[in-house]
């Protein structure tokens, strides 16, 4: 019943997203290739902070973000150039690979709290960067990285297209799988907030020792948590290494993952859905104006607009306009909201 | 036949023996008190039994079966329910939404809609209906308190604790509180209760467990566990008891 709720604004998002492509390549032509990128990436950052919220709903604030991401990003290019299989079989089988890592940090991970646990995420991020960077050079590149295919390759045909279209395409084909692997991570939020699982996961954040007396196990609901959150990343990381051709430890296991991950659902309004997507489209967007004003001092009004906005704006976008809309109301409402409002 | 069987339990933190050699039944149906000065090791007791803390010795069993190592959710799913003194509702959530973690998880295997109708009995239960959409932080004290016991109640347990639920409540608060806990035990649910409020012990207390420094002291019916000269030494130095007569519900 209350899937239908979400039906609607979920396949409305899906309609926009499937015509953006024609969309811009309509009105903006040639131009629509960049433009395409950039929406791609914004589509990324969204994944990387709806799936990290997806965590941070049990209580774990966790810096494993780019551990789960890196991992998905080598898992896919060992599995490209060592196995005779087709290339898209890394994708699945770097989120496979992200779930397993999750569940062992998890696991070792369960009685720390706060900063105890970002740090130990944190340390396991940068102890796997030093892991697949001591891996033989033959096998994962060493600290150069390798180099890794492309997902797809399309074909010019002079007759029925111009050149800068395959450029079009390319970038099409990687923007859908984008498009297609946040939906999933949508799908996995709105489970998480329709569910069961959200109470249980609420009960475990605020008071993890009464959620237990009050019969939720404790254990396992991070542990799930854990596993939904690093699938996605694992299959992003592995995407992205396809799109930009190459994987190297610095980079796959960059801490800008991890911090992106967090500041845009922080910014966009944390444990909800809509938040992190609101965020990642807002700030993508915030940083490209910042970069075509200011160049190479951008990251200087980037982090000015996130200063502000966590001091004036602590429950994020969603979370200011909720409270806003709910003072309206109890305003208006004269007599004590008493009421049954459920 | 008792349904919860305390055997020798101790607790020790560090070279304090919080709780020691302590030994007692509850029958199934009953309203059991533990009563005993601050610092008898009430408290420690029920968190000893709901598992927020191992033992250092002893066994405790839940009709029947061995419980001291289980963990918390394990020792919900099988029916022992307990209510903090220090209310401690998710403040996040609705007073409705607080009660559905109970009803949800408190059995295993319960449906959503089972779930929705155990939420139901225990806001009804509790009066607490009207104010089910209402953020659990706003509630005043005696709500936060009925809030306690709905989430417990909403578990299912056969044997429910409640921790001073009377504590901070007005007199006519409390009566309503007094009132309810009965309503409970009415209900075929055994209740265990720390309780300070002499009074509140005398109405409701089927039997009385005095406790002192960790340690079993007396057993028994209220008249006879207070007749017992150790119980009101073992009162004495507490000057604040003595104007607690006067609530009498």
């Amino acid at each position: 019943m209350k899937l239908l709720r979400d039906a609607l604004p979920v396949g409305l998002f899906a309609l926009a997203l499937w015509l953006l492509p024609d969309l811009l390549r309509g009105t903006a032509g040639r131009a629509s290739v960049s433009y395409l990128s950039l929406v791609t990436n914004g589509l990324g950052l969204a994944v990387l902070a709806l799936s990290w919220d997806v965590l941070a709903r049990t209580g774990q604030l966790s810096l494993a973000h780019a551990a789960f991401y890196g991992t998905g990003a080598y898992v896919t290019t060992i599995v490209a150039r060592h196995l005779e299989l087709p290339l898209w079989v890394g994708i699945p089988a770097a989120g496979i690979v992200a779930v397993l890592l999750a569940l062992g940090l998890g696991a070792v991970t369960l009685r720390l709290r706060g900063i105890y646990f970002a740090i130990a995420t944190l340390a396991f991020s940068e102890v796997l960067k030093a892991f697949f960077r001591q891996l033989p050079t033959a096998f994962a590149g060493g600290s150069a990285g390798m180099n890794v295919a492309p997902l797809f390759r399309p074909v010019f045909e002079p007759e029925t297209m111009e050149r800068w279209e395959i450029a079009f395409f390319r970038n099409e084909a990687y923007y859908l799988l984008y498009a297609g692997l946040l939906l999933l991570t949508i799908g996995i939020s709105l489970w998480t907030r329709r569910s069961r699982l959200r109470p249980a996961f609420t009960a475990v954040r605020t008071n993890e020792q009464v959620a237990a007396v009050m019969g939720v196990r404790p254990a396992r609901t991070k542990l799930l948590a854990f596993a939904l959150s690093s699938l996605s990343v694992g299959m992003l990381g592995a995407i992205h290494a396809h799109r930009v051709g190459s994987v190297v430890p610095e980079g796959a296991f960059a801490v800008a993952t991890t911090v992106f991950a967090l500041v845009t659902p922080i910014f966009g309004g944390l444990y909800t859905t809509l938040g992190p997507i609101l965020g990642a489209g807002l700030l993508s967007a915030i940083e490209e104006a910042l970069k075509r004003n200011l160049s190479d001092g951008y990251l200087i009004g980037y982090g000015l607009v996130l200063v502000l906005s966590i001091l004036f704006m602590p429950r994020g976008i969603v979370g200011t306009v909720r409270n806003a809309a709910r003072r309206r109301r109890t305003t208006r409402e004269t007599a004590p909201a008493e009421g049954n409002r459920s | 036949m008792p349904v919860l069987e305390v055997d020798a339990l101790a607790k020790r933190f560090g070279g304090l023996e919080a709780v020691a050699e302590l030994s007692f039944d509850v029958r199934e149906g009953e309203i059991f008190a533990i009563i005993g000065p601050n610092g008898a090791g009430k408290t420690t007791t029920l968190n000893l039994l709901s598992g927020l803390l191992r033992p250092s010795a002893g066994r405790i069993r839940l009709n029947g079966r061995e419980i001291q190592t289980l963990p918390s959710f394990e020792r919900t799913h099988l029916g022992l329910g307990r209510a903090f003194q220090v209310v401690q509702p998710f403040p996040e959530m609705t007073v409705r939404e607080n009660v559905q973690v109970g009803a949800l998880f408190g059995s295993p295997g319960t449906s959503r809609a089972e779930g929705e109708r155990r939420t139901d009995a225990a806001l009804e239960r509790t009066g607490l209906t009207a104010l089910a959409g209402q953020p659990a932080e706003e509630l005043t004290l005696l709500q936060e308190k009925r809030l306690e016991i709905a989430r417990a109640l909403a578990t299912q347990p056969t044997v429910l604790m409640l921790d001073e639920v009377m504590a901070g409540l007005r007199p006519a608060e409390a009566r309503q509180a007094v009132e309810l806990v009965r309503d409970v035990g009415q209900s075929g649910v055994t209740v265990v209760f720390i309780e300070h409020v002499m009074p509140v012990v005398r109405d409701l207390a089927d039997r009385v467990l005095v406790m002192d420094h960790g340690r079993f002291l007396a057993e028994g019916s209220y008249a006879g566990v207070t007749a017992d000269l150790a119980v009101i030494e073992a009162y004495l130095g507490t000057p604040d008891e003595a104007g607690e007569e006067e609530e009498a519900p």
